[in-house]
């Protein structure tokens, strides 16, 4: 191990004890030195290093294009409901957002309508718990979801499928059928018998 | 693998020679004592009659008959184990900012338990089974400081707050030895002994203390990046650069796992006194202390 000159460690630096994790616990697969790093993260954040692309929405919010104001919060709860400003209200303009793609935009404003203002603003608020940071992030989420949901494609069917959905309606139409051919013969042998029918 | 005999060799060369200053007398053999007192003579100090004397005293505990403390005393699950399980004192980020704001803590340099512990406010008793602070969450939402901080536990709310205002957190493991040292670096540098090495958690914590999501001085440098993306999409800020920033050297300060003072190694031996500083030279020393 290299022992450095000043002694406390620096971030991205050489560490001089062998206390890592690659000594301890070499075999974890989360340690090992070749290894990427592992995020999984279910809020589906990147990188912003990584491209937006145009077609397809990552989860990526850029927070700087969001306008956040705060408000004190309804319910119960005393002095304190009264006084802090847990409520949090976030806003942007959906036709010009740049980090959401094109062809769901429309979409987005056709399931929210009732969040939406004439202008085109998309308003979100929280005041679900005690604390605004928490509100905060409750928001992010239900935005998050909500562009998820308008981004979401409806599922075409497989092949399969519609080898069965075809196999399905066929049999049921042979099965109509049949009971036709059977109600008719019901009907014909009720009547008188003809000279020449046996 | 040393062999005994190339122990032995070693052993010969490096230890002084024999002389009467650092050689010790086997001990002798103790023989049991035999109670012989002048004094104690007549009643034996058993008293007159009773039961003391005639040897049927009952088992210990026994109150005559009525329900004895042990057994009336019920057990409270809750308390299982709590002698064995560590505890980690709550400091509220309200607090701390008030310490800040008040200037009992400096935020120029990192702060540890050392400053918290020095404020006089903030109390670890190793006796109890104190661990470190647990900063809680009271007081996130209004907490406004660029600090780098050193907890011992704390929550996912707690490292936003402080990530957002442009500071970092650690998450660090302290062993009851050197804990002590850290709480009153005074009092351990006058006792003139080596700086100790710092342990590894224990195996429960190691999970916690190897994770980037709660900062631990173990995890990796990259996962913690990544994760401090993640919880600024999480809570909606604005991640701030940290190399951009101008103060970023203090704030990219971190001790080495087995160290336990910032610009002090361990092994080395601080002369109060003199105002020295002893550092080991030899390589076994060396070698021990960096392992």
């Amino acid at each position: 191990m290299q022992r450095m000159t000043s002694v406390c460690r620096r971030l991205s630096s050489q560490v001089w004890s062998s206390l890592t994790m690659q000594t301890i616990a070499p075999n974890l697969s989360a340690f090992a030195a070749s290894s990427s790093t592992t995020c999984k993260s279910t809020d589906a954040a990147e990188p912003k290093e990584e491209a937006q692309t145009t077609q397809q929405f990552s989860g990526h919010i850029p927070v700087e294009e969001l306008e956040f104001s705060y408000s004190r919060s309804s319910g119960p709860g005393g002095q304190n409901v009264n006084k802090v400003s847990t409520k949090v209200e976030v806003r942007f303009h959906v036709p010009s957002a740049s980090w959401i793609p094109q062809d769901i935009k429309s979409k987005l404003i056709e399931l929210e309508h009732n969040r939406v203002t004439k202008e085109g603003y998309l308003v979100l608020t929280s005041d679900k718990t005690r604390k605004q940071m928490l509100n905060q992030a409750d928001v992010m989420d239900k935005l998050r979801s909500i562009v998820f949901k308008a981004a979401a494609k409806p599922r075409g069917l497989t092949d399969q499928e519609i080898q069965l959905r075809d196999k399905r309606l066929a049999k049921s139409k042979e099965e109509t059928l049949r009971e036709k051919r059977q109600r008719s013969m019901k009907k014909q042998s009720r009547g008188s018998p003809s000279v020449g029918s046996v | 693998m040393a062999s005994t005999r190339d122990t032995a060799q070693r052993l010969i060369r490096s230890l002084p020679r024999v002389a009467l200053h650092n050689i010790k007398s086997v001990q002798p053999k103790t023989r049991k004592k035999v109670r012989r007192s002048f004094a104690k003579g007549k009643t034996h100090g058993r008293g007159h009659k009773g039961q003391g004397q005639h040897m049927t005293l009952p088992r210990l505990g026994f109150e005559g008959g009525n329900t004895p403390f042990y057994l009336m005393i019920p057990k409270e699950p809750y308390y299982q184990n709590h002698h064995l399980r560590r505890q980690y004192p709550p400091l509220t980020m309200l607090s701390l900012q008030r310490f800040i704001d008040l200037g009992r803590v400096d935020t120029s340099i990192p702060i540890d338990l050392t400053q918290l512990c020095n404020t006089g406010l903030f109390n670890v008793n190793i006796d109890r089974k104190h661990f470190g602070v647990n900063l809680t969450e009271e007081g996130a939402d209004i907490f406004a400081a660029k600090i780098n901080l050193e907890v011992q536990w704390t929550t996912e709310l707690v490292i936003a707050a402080v990530e957002r205002n442009g500071g970092t957190v650690t998450t660090r493991y302290y062993d009851p030895k050197s804990l002590r040292a850290l709480i009153d670096p005074l009092h351990f540098f006058k006792r003139s002994t080596a700086i100790p090495r710092c342990r590894l958690p224990p195996q429960d914590a190691l999970e916690y203390y190897s994770s980037a999501s709660n900062r631990g001085y173990l995890a990796k440098e990259e996962d913690i990046e990544v994760e401090r993306q993640r919880l600024a999409q999480k809570y909606g800020y604005v991640l701030p650069d940290l190399h951009a920033d101008p103060g970023s050297t203090m704030l990219k300060m971190r001790k080495d796992p087995g160290q336990l003072f910032y610009g002090l190694e361990p092994g080395w031996v601080v002369n109060l006194k003199d105002r020295l500083v002893l550092k080991p030279k030899s390589p076994e020393h060396l070698e021990f202390y960096a392992s």
